[in-house]
């Protein structure tokens, strides 16, 4: 399995096809003939690896991503325990003096909180959800939950840039852009990576995101997060501009294709080619695109179950979700939603539910419509957000109110679908939430576990850049196995 | 660099690799270069483990000393037998089968080849001579080469490109012909295309100088100083947003007109470092220099509720780091902030000791919530100066009246006490709404004026003062209102974030692996020992290290800058890696014209705008990208340099082609960015909802008028959701130092070049443009291809555009709502007297902006 390791030596790069954009100065006559002949596509290829390093057991992921830090306090680590210490100061032997942000590194007062709702045991694992996740319960034995996800980030930015980049700090890509890289797009008509953003209903005052978070870093722009947006066209410049119909967009893309032939010949430069495949491509996209966002040929039932709403006004989570499932359809090989308001630094009982009722249902529908369309077998699901919260009170905590600080220490992570142990539960806190007791996994361990079931070996998909090869990983990260199926 | 200087650099190469081997027998093909192939395969599978850096060290050997791996390791076996092969343990231990001994170690899973294998064993055989690594060699003035065709070249630059070629076999192109050679120099000094005109005085000039004309027009453009900056502008990781979580605005728009300015004026690129690196410290430095210095301000800063400072001021020192060393070292130091390098010579030690140098500015960790964050310097205009002058007298007006002892206070006062006595007897009720007095006043005050002793006299005094005086309240109120004119007027004055020191600097210590809280050994400001001294009379700071940088016998600086020129041409480097010339990086693909630029651009007093000259002069520059398709398979990067340059235009260009030749483009330089077209929602999405009140460049407001057509580089870059215009053509988002931008293509730039607002703006007004300038179909396609491309059309390719004219005319005509539609996008109004024949000259129009040949330089 030599010559795994990628660098940026561009000859390299241009032996080996991609799909859904190239590198420019130059293409070799086969990957010209791929480019013109879909059915060269057929076949999964496109990355820069010439194969996997394992059979991988998922073929597409959808990250729900939580932005903002959810509660793991209050909807996933259950620990009735912690009622006989609601209001109680939170125990030296507890924190540690582990470092706290400054929004409540001056607190004086550290009163533990329990979450102020009821708990309920779904399917035959037994499961404990708070009662804000009813229909999380309902696919209870498909989830694999970790408990023990542990980041050293203790702010937004860092923490998101982290967990998606591998890296505290900008400059690095994203995880699907290291999956594009690595091993291409299943559909050449649509990118192999996409983000989709929804406004939760709980934190007003939310998070920014930043491009930075599906962005490519240092490796080519192609390999970037193409978001899908929900108001005006899907994707950027997707749609003609008015009063240019779709036959007058055709006759033109015929003659500036017979233009660019005859430069393609007097030049002698294979680049003119691959230009004209790609404006083709982009018709395609124009045709590929509208028929992937278009709704009206779901079932009532089907958009009921994901909550979405008829009028097809809704540009919400439930839409993204029932989305997603039609990219992964697709062969869209990376989805990554990202879903905000999860940032409870006050008002948290209020906010909490607002943001439950968000994604409850349409979490759960995407996981049931996957498995009864056959899907789940190979696409992952994940759910889960880049920290989660303190147990103790951010500000004062009341008879009905509170709020939690962000908490690296612990959290929690969902996933469902191919590779993972359905059912199944890893990792323990302590009483109190606040440190793991058992089984540690880190964010690279998390990203090192999502590239083995692709069937890529964390340590072996790199990048040289700046006289080093760069990994998502870094130097760090362990597969889970415990967590395989 | 002095003797002393020089001496010392020597003798540490002198200790890193014993005997020197500068030159290698060219006639023997077989004769192995330890730099070209025995570097790499060392640096790619031992000295991870068997390297510089002693923590990792395995074995306690060593293999990038020849010293050290000739004794071995701590088997006592020599890892290296000069001249046997055979019986030297790093070629055993790489042939062995046994697993627990074969090198690389299994787990690594990366056995050598057969090739290198044997390259390694013939290193050793012919003596296993090591050399130092190329790039910490000052460069010296190479000896010119002998080739064959002896009539091409037109100066030594031309004689080792062809040299080069000659040696793979390669023939040069002619060169090419003059609407293309005008067009790619135009473009390539500006970033604009030349018009119609400019192209036809050099067709008609028939003198041998009229290139040279051209190109010395060119270099006194001010479009010049556009197009150097935009690089620069990458470099240093220039925005118009702080780049973290809010990601409010900052301006820096003064130091982004100082580079274009300092282009323009072609300031020597030592000067140039000099004031982007601490013009702040030069001797009585102008408000010029100290703005040039926010050059190391250009980097991301936060101001994130619950961030803490130290962590995020510790960022911001690796940032001005990381980016000076690629800048101008070419060298990749980031490495060492954890630990020693694993390649390179730059030690943890090293790191910190220019973490000190950075270490002195008067910053704060998190800042940026009001813009530019300390320091600052502001940039008045004289009338802005003389009105805050004005309101600063006014506030010294108003607080001096506060000083002065009111006329009629002790009446005043005793009215007051009267009244006050009166009201504390009162019955309960009716004193239940005013403020209560506080127990010492009113203990004062129930005593006699007489019998009050000083320190109640002075209580009730104050009280009356600060509470209860009408006037005093005025006055309190006048003077507040004259701070607050003061500041608000100070607030609007534009300020540039520069450098600066703090009297006392703060204390550096080693980080231990990298982190901020975990303070090692305390350290002094240093340069990295394995390379030259500070030059005679320079001390250990910001501006000895840009002295340093600059000095005559550096070896990175000169090379590092050059090589970015040459790529800005040719589309790479001659060290394709242009951020990094360690031993990890690429080797120059022609080392003596790579040295030989350096020395002369050293030689010249580091004149920028000669430099630039220097290359499009030359015959290399000048050949016709016109090449047989086997060249392009052969050479598809053109490494060899046998074509001339052919390669996509970047980002801010192809846009500011499209203004330019559909007239829309508004000439103005420099000022406040801009905010052209852009689908709507793209930032707010993004953006917190409730900041989208609190905060700057939150809401994305379309310019209107003129604004919406600057320059490209004028487009307000907020970092965490970069134009679409930019990011869809490799611009990198300026959240880190870029010095090389990817080129890509995709089916996304495609429809933006279709679709974008402001493309089919462009090709309506182009389409305006020749509809009004020629009368004939076929005279208007031949105008359309002169302003897009440069030439004229051949038959063939005009009778496209007149069939596609023609189809569309007639789609048009029918229906006659759709026409309209197509002329009314973007803000620009253009009235039409036959909107259908508009509506398919604007598809031409676009279709012509869409080809192949408008958007490259060709």
């Amino acid at each position: 399995m030599n010559g795994l390791n990628a660098s940026s030596d561009l000859p390299r790069l241009l032996t080996r096809r991609h799909f859904f954009g190239r590198m420019s100065a130059g293409i070799g006559a086969a990957a010209l003939a791929s480019v013109m002949n879909p059915d060269l596509f057929a076949s999964p290829a496109g990355g820069i690896l010439p194969g996997v390093h394992f059979t991988p057991k998922v073929k597409r992921v959808i990250w729900l991503f939580m932005s903002g830090g959810p509660s793991h306090i209050d909807l996933f680590d259950y620990k009735p325990g912690l009622k006989q210490h609601h209001g109680e100061q939170l125990p030296g032997s507890i924190r540690m003096g582990q470092r706290l942000t400054g929004m409540t590194s001056g607190q004086t007062s550290f009163p533990c909180v329990a979450p102020m709702f009821e708990w309920k045991q779904h399917g035959r694992s037994g499961l404990w959800l708070s009662e804000l996740l009813p229909n999380m319960g309902r696919v209870a034995d498909d989830l694999c939950v970790v408990r023990s996800m542990w980041t050293e980030a203790i702010n937004h930015d860092p923490a998101v840039t982290y967990i998606q980049t591998g890296h505290q700090q900008a400059g690095r890509p994203a995880l699907g852009s290291w999956l594009s890289y690595g091993i291409g797009s299943e559909n050449r008509q649509l990118p192999g990576f996409v983000v989709m953003i929804s406004q939760g209903s709980g934190n007003k005052t939310d998070q920014p995101l930043s491009t930075r978070y599906w962005g490519s870093g240092f490796l080519p722009g192609e390999h970037q997060g193409v978001r899908f947006r929900s108001q005006g066209d899907p994707v950027l410049y997707l749609s003609n501009p008015p009063g240019l119909e779709d036959n007058g967009r055709r006759r033109m893309l015929d003659a500036a294709g017979q233009l660019n032939s005859m430069a393609a010949d007097a030049f002698g430069d294979p680049e003119i080619n691959a230009r004209i495949a790609q404006y083709e491509m982009a018709y395609r996209m124009q045709a590929s695109v509208p028929e992937l966002t278009d709704l009206s040929g779901e079932s009532a039932a089907t958009l009921a179950a994901y909550g979405v709403r008829k009028d097809g006004v809704d540009g919400g989570f439930a839409r993204n979700c029932l989305l997603a499932r039609r990219m992964v359809e697709r062969g869209v090989r990376f989805v990554q939603l990202f879903h905000r308001g999860w940032d409870q630094h006050g008002d948290l009982p209020r906010q909490i539910r607002g943001q439950c009722q968000d994604v409850d249902r349409p979490s759960a529908a995407l996981i049931e419509d996957l498995r009864q369309r056959g899907l789940l077998e190979d696409t992952l699901v994940i759910w889960g957000g880049e920290f989660g919260r303190t147990v103790y009170s951010q500000g004062s905590l009341t008879k009905d109110n509170h709020g939690r600080d962000h908490h690296g220490r612990c959290f929690t992570v969902l996933m469902a679908g191919a590779g993972v142990k359905a059912g199944f539960s890893y990792g323990t806190t302590d009483d109190y939430c606040y440190n793991i007791v058992e089984n540690p996994v880190h964010v690279h361990d998390l990203n090192a576990t999502l590239l083995h079931l692709m069937g890529i070996d964390h340590t072996r998909l790199t990048f040289k850049f700046q006289g080093r090869q760069f990994r998502l990983t870094d130097i760090h990260g362990e597969v889970v196995r415990a967590i395989l199926s | 660099m002095g003797n002393r200087v020089l001496m010392r650099f020597r003798s540490w190469l002198a200790a890193l690799i014993a005997p020197v081997v500068l030159t290698v027998d060219g006639a023997d093909t077989k004769r192995v270069s330890f730099n070209r192939d025995v570097r790499p395969l060392l640096s790619e599978y031992c000295l991870n483990c068997h390297g510089f850096d002693d923590k990792t060290r395995k074995g306690g050997l060593r293999l990038d000393q020849r010293e050290d791996a000739l004794r071995g390791g701590k088997s006592g076996h020599a890892a290296i037998l000069p001249g046997k092969s055979l019986e030297s343990e790093i070629v055993r231990r790489i042939l062995t089968t046994d697993p627990d001994e074969v090198m690389p170690p299994p787990k690594m899973d990366r056995p050598l080849t057969a090739a290198q294998i044997d390259l390694l064993k013939r290193w050793v055989d012919q003596g296993a001579e090591y050399e130092p690594h190329w790039a910490f060699m000052p460069p010296a003035t190479p000896p010119l080469p002998e080739v064959r065709k002896k009539d091409w070249a037109r100066g030594p630059l031309d004689l080792f490109v062809l040299a080069n070629m000659e040696k793979e076999g390669l023939e040069p192109r002619p060169e090419a012909d003059r609407p293309t050679l005008i067009r790619r120099a135009t473009l390539d000094l500006t970033g604009l295309p030349p018009t119609p005109e400019e192209i036809d005085a050099f067709l008609s000039d028939g003198s041998s100088e009229a290139y040279e004309r051209v190109v010395d027009r060119l270099l006194a453009s001010s479009r010049y100083g556009e197009r150097m900056a935009v690089d620069w502008l990458d470099a240093a990781r220039y925005a118009d947003t702080h780049g973290y979580h809010i990601d409010s605005a900052r301006d820096m728009t003064a130091w982004r007109d100082g580079v274009i300015r300092a282009f323009n004026d072609n300031q020597p690129y030592d000067q140039f470092t000099l004031e982007q690196l601490a013009g702040d410290l030069l001797p009585e430095a102008t408000l010029d220099q100290k703005v040039a210095s926010g050059f190391n301000r250009n980097h991301m800063i936060t101001y994130e509720g619950g961030a803490i400072a130290d962590e995020y001021h510790t960022a911001y020192i690796v940032d001005r780091i990381n980016t000076t060393a690629t800048v101008w070292l070419g060298l990749t130091v980031a490495c060492a902030q954890c630990h020693d390098h694993k390649y390179d010579p730059i030690t943890m030690k090293d790191y910190y000791g220019l973490y000190a140098i950075f270490n002195g500015v008067p910053e704060n960790g998190l800042d940026g919530r009001h813009g530019n964050a300390v320091p600052i310097v502001q940039l008045p205009s004289p009338q802005q100066d003389a009105e805050r002058r004005r309101l600063e007298t006014a506030v010294a007006t108003a607080e001096a009246r506060l000083k002065v002892e009111l006329p009629n206070l002790d009446t005043d006062q005793q009215a007051w006490e009267s009244k006050a006595i009166a009201d504390a007897d009162a019955p309960k009720e009716a004193t239940d709404k005013k403020p209560k007095l506080p127990e010492a006043v009113l203990a004062a005050l129930k005593a006699e004026r007489s019998a009050r002793t000083a320190e109640q006299a002075a209580a009730v005094r104050k009280h009356y003062l600060d509470e209860i005086s009408p006037e005093m309240r005025r006055l309190r109120e006048e003077a507040k209102a004259a701070r607050k004119a003061k500041d608000d007027f100070e607030r609007a004055i534009p300020n540039a974030m520069v450098m600066g020191e703090m009297a006392k600097p703060r204390d550096t210590y080693v980080l231990v692996r990298g982190q901020y809280d975990k303070k090692g050994d305390k350290v002094d400001r240093a340069l990295p020992a394995a390379l030259p001294g500070l030059p005679e009379g320079s001390q250990a700071n910001r501006l000895g290290l840009a002295r340093w940088l600059v000095a005559k016998d550096h070896p990175l600086t000169s090379r590092v800058t050059v090589n970015r020129f040459w790529q800005m041409y040719f589309g790479n480097g001659l060290v394709k890696s242009a951020e990094n010339f360690g031993t990890q990086g690429d080797l120059p693909t022609n080392p003596e014209l790579l040295d030989w630029l350096a020395t002369e651009f050293v030689r010249t007093g580091w004149d920028v705008k000669a430099f630039q000259k220097r290359i499009l002069m030359s015959a290399t520059y000048r050949q016709d990208s016109r090449a047989p398709r086997s060249l392009y398979e052969r050479d598809p990067e053109n490494r060899w340099l046998a074509r001339g340059p052919r390669v996509r235009l970047q980002a801010e260009f192809l846009r500011d082609l499209a203004l330019s030749v559909s007239g829309l483009m508004d000439p103005r330089i420099g000022g406040a960015a801009v905010f052209p077209y852009q689908p709507s929602g793209l930032w707010e999405e993004l953006m917190s909802r409730s900041d989208n009140d609190s905060f700057t460049a939150q809401k994305y407001v379309p310019s209107r008028g003129a604004d919406l057509y600057r320059r490209t580089m004028y487009t307000f870059i907020k970092r965490t959701s970069p134009h679409p215009s930019l990011s869809n053509f490799d611009a990198p988002d300026r959240q880190v130092c870029t010095v090389r931008r990817p080129r890509t293509n995709t089916p996304l730039q495609a429809l933006a070049l279709m679709n974008d607002p402001t493309y089919v703006e462009a090709a309506r007004q182009l389409a305006a443009r020749v509809l009004q300038e020629r009368k004939d179909p076929k005279a208007r396609i031949e105008r359309l291809f002169r302003l897009a491309v440069g030439r004229s059309p051949s038959a063939a390719e005009t009778k496209v555009l007149v069939d596609l004219q023609r189809d569309q005319q007639t789609a048009f005509a029918q229906k006659p709502e759709n026409a309209r539609s197509v002329l009314a996008v973007g803000e620009y109004t253009q009235v039409f007297d036959d909107p259908v024949e508009a509506a398919s000259w604007t598809v031409v129009a676009s279709t012509v902006l869409n080809l192949d040949e408008t958007i490259t330089k060709n």
